[in-house]
């Protein structure tokens, strides 16, 4: 049973950053919004997760500005395309180049080193302490000395399903993104509900990104968050934006990311180790599409002798 | 007078423009406590616009709405709704995945806690206005799940259950079949009885006349005419619609019966993944010159069919010939190359590119039938020009340029590009659905006469229309569709308006008619 | 009449306001760090007109801008959103690479050609891909495009560590391709590749094909109303998969072109993010092949201009990238919501 908890202990790791960036895209897909900018929102909470850990010594207090700056991104990003009308793709890509651009601006700026920011110490974050969960079997060990931002993760799948499926704000989001007009006839301010679908994701995005930055490896690298973001969009397009599916297919692309380490050991070239979350996530997707035509295929007539 | 002080609604001078088209100009209303007010009008008669206004949703640029002698200003539909005004919108404004209960309390949920959704609290209290009312619901029933006669009943119940003294109906009768009509009709007498005040619209006089109290009538923005309904024929109101006597558009060469069809549908089906029948052994023909009008009310197969027919969906057993030829299996662009047109029943959904040019619009599949690409596939600048220009002339297109944006046309406008573009290829048969839709008087006639105009020059005309007056006015035969079949096919010499209602909701009618 | 013009001019000068505005902000950020921040954007602005090879570096920066541009044009008013040019180029530069390097015997055209056909085919092909899982099954053409470009990436990194390694240089480069398959430069500028001369021509020949051909018009209607399209009988499905082949392809072009014509061999990360740039003066010349030359110029312009920028004066050169991101924010916010999709 040591290698199961082996194998979760790195795919809770791995997967976090995914699960909450597809959790981000899904409450923004309720309100029929593609939200690309998960990316850059994440990356910008990460290198705020370093920044700002660094200059104060202070993991939360890096953790809270992470998850500030996400947040006021996603500001920007719901500010421009829903009030000033740009289109929420193009909006967002360009949220994506500006977090990427800033980042690496404020890497040559400020710390004169464009190859990344890498502290020489850095604070760390309250963890699962060690021995405190080993009378639990297989999933004790694998949740020690996991990062507290991982158990955010796991409570933020049910807690998301109760927030769209129990709560009046959760039923106006979803009649925004189902029919707009049933909405609006019910009295609900359309833009406000997109704007906070839109928020909700960068605190999300915040999440993952501060994860990222500062569970394991404490330095911001340019592009770190290397399409996890879009890999966690596509897990809430394959799960149709429901919690559970949803926080499934993320943890199964996460799972492939591990399981690709694991092949390393065996001698395959690593990038194609890295290579296997983002296929995962494209065959996927193509599974789904195609179990939907399949399924949605006319009923053939029979032919009875007349 | 005592008269005014039983006013639940007045309204005075109001009028509101949509960009340069005024919608209403300078409208007055006045609505009795308890009565049954039908608003009557042709497409585009202001109907909607008005009623939109006492709901809250539009507000007006001019005049005043009274609620029981006090002004009222609504800034959204809630507000109204706390007047005590309810509407029950023509296209459903229901969430499909929530339930009744659900759809009924959305944004007035009551709460657990502050936070939570009471759903308990919800479903009971669904339950006790489905009771109140006799509606006979299932509070925790998916909406996607129920008839469209069923979701009308969720619409009236949620305008109903804030208390509206005032509801408002919009087109209601438009999508349910005759007798979930006379159901509907009953409903309004008890609530009438029950002291609430209806304000009922609808285009359809012999409804009108059957509920109705007092009848106004608007024609293009403006109140022509309120009178009790009581004394009033249908000819009287049509007379007010209309402004004019109506001439009965004539053929002057009768259709060649007998040949053999030029259109034929044998046997059509088309199920959906569930099994479900859309079209179900359907078969019509249409012979050289004729016009066969399909009746029936909105969502019984007709879309289906005239996609079948033109090859934009696909069948899964029967066959569709064309002057004798199985063009089943062949694609939307080899049936109209085979002399095949459509016009379908959206233009701005299938029948034209919005952004895109009239000379775009206009041209799309005729290039090469007029000559009108050079080598390489290089279009021919002054050659395209020429045809263009010709052709708007020649369909009196309003307003139009060659390189203006179709969209920027009014409605009746583009309809006539949608028409000149499928006739313009001579074509041997013609599908054509909702023709005159949201169209004005005028150009409902115009396109009457192109109908008739390639009917009397050979073409085999399938006419879907929603409209029995429009079907009665053109057709030859008439044929009637249910639940995706064919229930009989009529001689409009011998059809009548109770016959083709009855097998709208299913009678067969003997064969012989 | 008038009405078109002025409405035409409006339309035209949209993005000039808008790369103004970012500009302005841009020069108060220089002011900020900067203690000469008039050179600093004299550079931006100005370098590349120093020196003859300063100019021919803009007009190799020009020259897959201009490609890849043409490429999204062509998929974005076929109704795609293609956002995979990134990995297209990368796949085009590697197969112009391998095919170059595969067949180093072949006299001096046919190898070149060869290799760029190699180039325009794998683009192609991997264009082809999530055209036809959209068109087929509904796959979501953003999210499909994102996945294929890290994977491209991740593939082409692997073929230049691995078989295609240069084993006496430094870094992950191929070895270097055979003079037979070398690209021209274009005569009397020493390092500009003549793939450039080749781009610039290929805009006209593409607004011709948009605006001027039957196909282009069938295209277009794809584009602006999918059910229009079919209801005159336009072949949608294949017509965007052909669209999204060609838009691989010019960007495979662009990437055979970078390989054969500068460097004269294949390396991991030469691309300063030309995918999402060539997208970006795309949408910024309003999908207009035309007024792509002059966007994407701008672009080049101020690409080169960045790196004198920072040698002169320390102001960073991804100061570019960070004014890049704020102007494609900002870039389709209207007053009334027009369609990407306009003349």
């Amino acid at each position: 049973m040591m290698w199961a908890s082996q194998f979760l202990a790195p795919t809770l790791v791995q997967t976090t950053p995914i699960l909450l960036a597809a959790l981000g895209a899904m409450i923004t897909s309720r309100a029929n919004i593609l939200n690309v900018a998960v990316e850059g929102m994440a990356l910008v909470a990460a290198f705020t997760a370093i920044a700002v850990g660094q200059a104060t010594d202070n993991a939360m207090l890096g953790f809270a500005c992470a998850i500030l700056a996400a947040i006021a991104m996603a500001l920007l990003f719901g500010f421009v395309s829903i009030v000033l009308g740009a289109d929420f793709i193009v909006a967002g890509l360009g949220l994506n180049i500006l977090a990427a651009g800033g980042t690496l601006f404020l890497l040559e700026q400020v710390y004169q080193d464009p190859g990344g920011l890498r502290p020489d110490s850095f604070p760390e974050i309250w963890r699962v302490p060690e021995g405190s969960l080993d009378w639990l079997p297989v999933i004790g060990p694998a949740f020690e000395r996991q990062s507290f931002i991982v158990l955010i993760a796991l409570i933020a799948v049910p807690l998301s399903a109760l927030f769209l499926y129990r709560t009046p704000l959760g039923y106006a989001l979803r009649a925004v993104g189902e029919d707009e007009s049933a909405a609006v006839a019910a009295g609900i301010h359309v833009a406000r509900m997109k704007l906070i679908a839109v928020l909700i994701s960068g605190l999300f995005a915040g999440l993952a990104g501060a994860q990222l930055a500062m569970d394991r490896l404490h330095f911001f690298l340019p592009d770190m968050t290397s399409g996890r973001g879009f890999i966690g969009l596509t897990a809430a397009l394959f799960g149709a934006a429901r919690p559970w599916p949803t926080g499934a297919a993320a943890f199964l692309f996460g799972a492939f990311g591990v399981a690709g380490d694991r092949l390393q050991l065996l001698q395959a070239p690593s990038q194609f180790v890295l290579m296997a979350p983002y296929l995962a996530a494209l065959l996927a997707l193509i599974f789904a599409r195609w179990r939907a035509a399949v399924r949605g295929r006319p009923a053939p007539v029979e032919r009875k002798a007349p | 007078m005592s008269a005014e002080r039983d006013l639940l609604l007045k309204l005075q001078g109001v009028s509101k423009r949509f960009g340069e088209k005024a919608a209403l100009a300078n409208v007055d209303l006045s609505v009795q406590s308890g009565e049954v007010h039908v608003i009557c009008g042709e497409n585009g008669a202001g109907k909607s616009t008005l009623m939109n206004i006492v709901a809250g949703i539009l507000r007006p640029d001019e005049g005043e709405i009274l609620i029981n002698g006090r002004p009222v200003h609504f800034s959204d539909p809630i507000d109204a709704a706390g007047a005590g005004v309810g509407m029950v919108h023509q296209h459903f404004k229901l969430v499909p995945s929530m339930s009744v209960a659900e759809n009924l309390y959305l944004n007035r949920q009551p709460r657990h806690w502050r936070v939570f959704s009471d759903r308990a609290a919800m479903r009971a209290g669904a339950e006790a206005l489905i009771r109140r009312y006799r509606f006979e619901l299932d509070p925790d029933a998916e909406i996607a799940r129920l008839s469209v006669g069923q979701r009308q009943r969720v619409e009236i119940l949620k305008a109903l259950g804030f208390n509206a003294r005032l509801l408002i109906l919009d087109e209601p009768t438009a999508v349910l079949t005759p007798p979930e009509v006379a159901e509907l009709l009953m409903i309004i007498s008890q609530l009438k009885i029950a002291g609430r005040t209806i304000l009922f619209i609808t285009h359809k006089l012999g409804e009108a006349k059957t509920i109705a109290d007092t009848i106004t009538v608007l024609r293009d923005g403006e109140r022509v005419s309120t009178r009790p309904s009581r004394g009033l024929s249908e000819a009287d109101i049509a007379l007010d619609m209309v402004g004019r006597e109506m001439r009965p558009p004539h053929r002057n060469i009768p259709p060649r019966a007998g040949d053999r069809p030029v259109l034929a549908l044998s046997g059509v089906t088309m199920t959906t993944a569930l099994g479900r029948r859309l079209l179900d052994k359907t078969s019509l023909s249409i012979a050289f010159g004729e016009i066969l009008g399909v009746a029936g009310v909105d969502g019984n197969g007709q879309t289906e069919l005239t996609e079948a027919a033109a090859g934009l969906a696909q069948i899964q057993s029967g066959a569709i010939l064309l002057a004798g030829r199985d063009v089943t299996k062949l694609s939307v662009r080899a049936r109209r190359n085979a002399g095949l047109s459509f016009i379908p029943e959206d233009r701005l959904d299938r029948g034209l590119s919005a952004t895109m040019t009239v000379s775009e619009n206009l041209c799309a599949d005729l290039y090469r039938r007029k000559r009108l690409v050079g080598p390489g596939g290089l279009l021919r600048g002054a050659a395209v020009s020429a045809f263009v220009s010709a052709t708007i002339r020649r369909f009196d297109v309003r307003g139009a340029t060659p390189s203006l944006p179709v969209g920027q046309l009014s409605g009746g406008n583009m309809q006539k590009i949608v028409i000149a573009r499928e006739m313009e290829k001579q074509p041997i048969a013609l599908v054509v659905a909702q023709p005159t839709r949201g169209l004005d008087i005028g150009a409902t006639e115009f396109v009457h006469g192109q109908i008739l105009a390639a009917a009397d020059a050979g073409c085999a005309i399938l006419l879907v229309s929603s409209e029995l007056s429009e079907i009665f006015a053109l057709s030859d035969r008439i044929a009637v569709m249910f639940r995706g079949r064919v229930v009989g096919v009529v001689d409009r010499a011998v059809a009548t308006e109770e016959s083709i209602g009855l097998m709208m909701s299913g009678a067969v009618v003997e064969a012989g008619a | 009449m008038r009405r078109t013009f002025l409405s035409r001019l409006a339309s035209a000068l949209g993005p000039v306001w808008a790369v103004a505005a970012v500009l302005v902000v841009g020069f108060l950020i220089v002011l900020a760090i900067s203690t000469d921040p008039v050179l600093a954007y004299r550079d931006l602005l100005f370098a590349n007109f120093h020196s003859a090879s300063n100019f021919a570096l803009f007009l190799n920066r020009l020259m897959p801008l201009l490609l890849i541009g043409l490429g999204v044009i062509l998929s974005f008013r076929a109704g795609v959103f293609n956002v995979g040019a990134e990995g297209q180029l990368y796949l085009g530069a590697v197969a112009a690479t391998a095919a170059a390097l595969a067949l180093p015997d072949l006299p001096r055209p046919i190898g070149l050609c060869a290799a760029l056909v190699s180039g325009m085919a794998a683009g192609g092909i991997y264009g082809w891909i999530p055209g036809a899982l959209k068109v087929r099954l509904g796959v979501n053409e953003v999210v499909g495009t994102l996945m294929l470009n890290f994977i491209a990436l991740l593939l082409t990194e692997y073929l230049v560590t691995h078989p295609l390694r240069d084993p006496v240089a430094y870094g992950a480069v191929s070895r270097v391709i055979p003079s037979s398959a070398w690209l021209a430069e274009i005569p009397d500028l020493p390092g500009a590749t003549s793939g450039t001369i080749v781009a610039v021509l290929l805009a006209p020949i593409i607004w011709l094909v948009l605006f001027r051909t039957e196909w282009g018009a069938q295209l277009r209607a794809a584009g602006s109303n999918l059910r229009f399209a079919e209801t005159v009988g336009v072949d949608a499905g294949r017509l965007i998969m052909v669209a999204m082949a060609i838009s691989g392809g010019l960007a495979g072009l662009a990437g055979a072109f970078y390989a054969l014509g500068i460097g004269h061999r294949f390396e991991q990360n030469f691309s300063p993010a030309f995918g999402l740039v060539g997208l970006t003066v795309a949408l910024l010349a309003r999908l207009h092949p035309i007024g792509l030359l002059a966007t994407a110029a701008f672009y080049a312009l101020i690409l080169n201009g960045a790196a004198y920028m920072q040698i002169d004066t320390d102001v960073p050169r991804s100061l570019v990238g960070l004014l890049t991101g704020l102007l494609v924010l900002m870039m389709t916010v209207r007053p009334r919501r027009s369609a990407l999709a306009g003349t």
